[in-house]
């Protein structure tokens, strides 16, 4: 029985999620069930993804190869688990258990009846199964497939609160993430006529047989994979669905969404360019530079539009679209230290910003306001929720002990190994740019004068999650060992390859 | 509608199209068309049903509780299917491999598992279509 349940956990990941977001709908009346098996499905994953992690971390970066049906490579579907799908299932379930938890009992008052709570749950699940899907798959068409179950699920997911702004940003959502999608489909069509092969390995191989005689499609194959991704993780000049998305979902989906939904097709553009383009093509074709010069833009006009809001959950989305710049900025490092970098800033991210949601959410429930000018004093009367908020602004800044300092400071290294001066200067910027739009908020909030009025901390369900990201924050901030190991043996493999 | 020919026509005719699309469903795997398509057949059945004598009638028919149940389970019955590989320990979706008789080849018990699941995903793909058509019709009212 274990023996056959450790065997096929890396198909269990996927389907574990999808399995009780299937059976959820027929119990729509009881909450109490719905939720309870919400947050062990996410404690199962949690479970599921460290022991994953724990044996790829013990064969020392040999992948584990799952066969779908049983069937070998060319012709069957695989999933593989090596340390990049270990690392990013460890993100998924670190950021999905505590979202989870935040939510339990307290989203009737976002979302509204009974029925419409348990389709939020319904559409978080199978998020969240999509993205352990991207996490692990290694096939080009289930990598669309996945991104298109992880689009439709983010939209139902910003429609959920009853209210028609909400509505309008859903459907801005739908309509731009469908043209990615098409975009995506198309790339990977591209990549099919070429070499007749889905599996990333196997079409890996054959393209770099083949792609001196074909440059052109290549460089369609390329484009099109940058321009859809770059609309589904809001790269800067195609981010314009991002702050509405973000800022009308319900707190908890809002953390899910910036947190993790944006980072599952980070990651498939990161597989698809490096393990299938690889590196060499990336070099030849200059993507890199492209890359991190958009990452550049991303930085300075994401922290630039963060400044100008008031709405606290805006300013929050708009420094999601600068924070995915640095992590199109270390796509762009083609070194280890540089992608490294850009996979521990990523999960950094993750963890932060969902804090940071929460947080925000928490405050907004508690006091009925939007807009941070309102929020004065609330450090003394919510001081569990402000003291996360602070440690999630001082990860995203990157401040020592804090797990986005270890990002950027790696991304600074991969930078200067590989020559660029510029972009250095520039996450020095950003990371300033982001203190400036960050600690005023703090400022507001302990040293301003306090408003007469009974504002509250969440209950204890939210507390814990709440303090649980922030216990995550800064143990990847103080002892990052096995996440950092993890990350650098991802970064190394995507340079062995061709 | 009030059509005394149409409504003796359709009482006739469904009970076939639905049947046939089930045919097509359980031999996606021999012939054209698939789970997918034969779902859309069976679905049509009853939203030609409502069309014909009218949606309350149709709704008696087929209530959300119902189609929520379909909903869910037919999915869920896709899953079941692949474990059936994996209680055999072989991996997930295994067919042969997890000891099922294939039989003659162009029959319908040759694509093993496959009819089944197809099952699962055609009782789906009929209830979305017509919690679909419901919705629609709801909205325009």
């Amino acid at each position: 029985m274990t023996a056959a349940i450790t065997a096929n956990l890396p198909v269990f990941v996927v389907i574990a999620p999808l399995f009780v977001a299937f059976v959820l709908p027929t119990f729509a009346r009881r909450m109490r069930l719905v939720e309870g098996l919400v947050i062990f499905v996410e404690a199962l994953g949690l479970v599921g993804a460290g022991y994953l992690a724990s044996i790829v971390l013990a064969q020392k970066g040999i992948p584990i190869i799952y066969r779908l049906g049983g069937w070998p490579a060319p012709w069957g579907i695989e999933l593989e688990v090596g340390s990049l799908g270990a690392f990013f299932l460890l993100v998924i379930a670190g950021v999905s258990l505590p979202v989870a938890l935040f939510a339990r009992g307290n989203l009737t008052k976002e979302v509204g009846s009974k029925e419409r709570v348990t389709r939020f749950y319904v559409l978080y699940l199978l998020l969240n199964g999509a993205l352990a899907g991207m996490a692990v798959t290694n096939d080009l068409f289930n990598v669309f497939v996945l991104v298109e179950v992880a689009t439709l699920s983010c939209c139902g997911l910003v429609s959920a609160r009853n209210h028609p702004r909400a509505a309008e940003a859903a459907f801005t959502y739908l309509i731009l993430a469908t043209l990615g999608s098409t975009l995506v489909l198309g790339g990977i069509g591209f990549l099919y006529i070429t070499t007749g092969h889905l599996n990333m390995g196997f079409s890996s191989q054959e393209l770099g047989r083949i792609w001196q005689d074909n440059p052109h499609v290549v460089w369609v194959a390329i484009s099109f994979m940058l321009v859809g991704f770059g609309v589904k993780s809001a790269l800067f000049p195609l981010h314009l669905w991002l702050p509405d998305a973000h800022s009308t979902a319900p707190s908890p989906a809002s953390a899910i969404l910036s947190g993790l939904a944006i980072k599952g097709y980070l990651i498939c553009l990161l597989k698809i360019l490096y393990n299938v383009f690889g590196h060499t093509l990336i070099q030849a074709f200059a993507v890199h530079r492209i890359l991190v010069l958009a990452g550049m833009v991303a930085i300075i006009a994401g922290s630039i539009l963060a400044l100008t809001q008031d709405e606290l959950k805006r300013r929050l989305a708009f420094s999601t679209v600068a924070q995915v710049g640095y992590i199109y900025l270390g796509l762009g490092l083609v070194n280890t230290k540089g992608l490294t970098g850009m996979l521990f800033y990523l999960a950094s991210h993750a963890v932060s910003k969902s804090a940071l949601f929460l947080a925000a959410g928490a405050m907004i429930a508690a006091t009925g306001k939007q807009s941070i000018s309102e929020l004065a004093g609330i450090g003394r009367k919510m001081p569990i929720t402000m003291a996360v908020f602070t440690v999630g602004s001082l990860s995203l800044v990157g401040i020592p002990l804090f797990s986005g300092f270890i990002g950027k400071w790696y991304l600074i290294l991969g930078n200067l190994e590989a020559g660029n001066i510029i972009p250095v200067a520039v996450i020095i910027i950003g990371s300033v740019l982001c203190a400036a739009y960050l600690f005023p908020i703090i400022r507001t909030a302990y040293f301003e004068p306090v408003a007469d009025e009974d504002w509250q901390d969440p209950g204890l369900p939210q507390k814990i999650s709440l303090i649980l990201l922030a216990v995550a924050i800064v143990i990847l901030g103080v002892l990052p060992g096995p996440f950092l190991e993890l990350a650098s043996r991802a970064a190394a493999e995507f340079l062995v390859l061709q | 509608m009030r059509d005394f020919i149409l409504k003796r026509v359709a009482a006739i005719i469904l009970p076939f199209i639905c049947t046939y699309g089930f045919y097509v469903i359980l031999h996606g795997h021999v012939s054209p068309g698939g789970s997918f398509a034969g779902g859309i057949i069976v679905g049509l059945s009853f939203i030609a049903f409502s069309t014909i004598y009218g949606i309350e009638k149709g709704r008696a028919r087929l209530p959300e509780t119902v189609l929520t149940w379909t909903e869910s389970f037919g999915t869920l019955w896709y899953g079941i299917m692949g474990m059936v590989g994996i209680t055999k320990g072989a991996p997930f979706l295994a067919n042969k491999l997890a000891g099922i008789d294939l039989g003659v080849p162009g029959t319908l018990s040759s694509g093993g598992l496959i009819s089944l699941i197809g099952l699962g995903v055609g009782i789906r793909v009929a209830s979305t279509i017509v919690t679909l058509f419901f919705t629609m019709m709801e909205e325009k009212s």
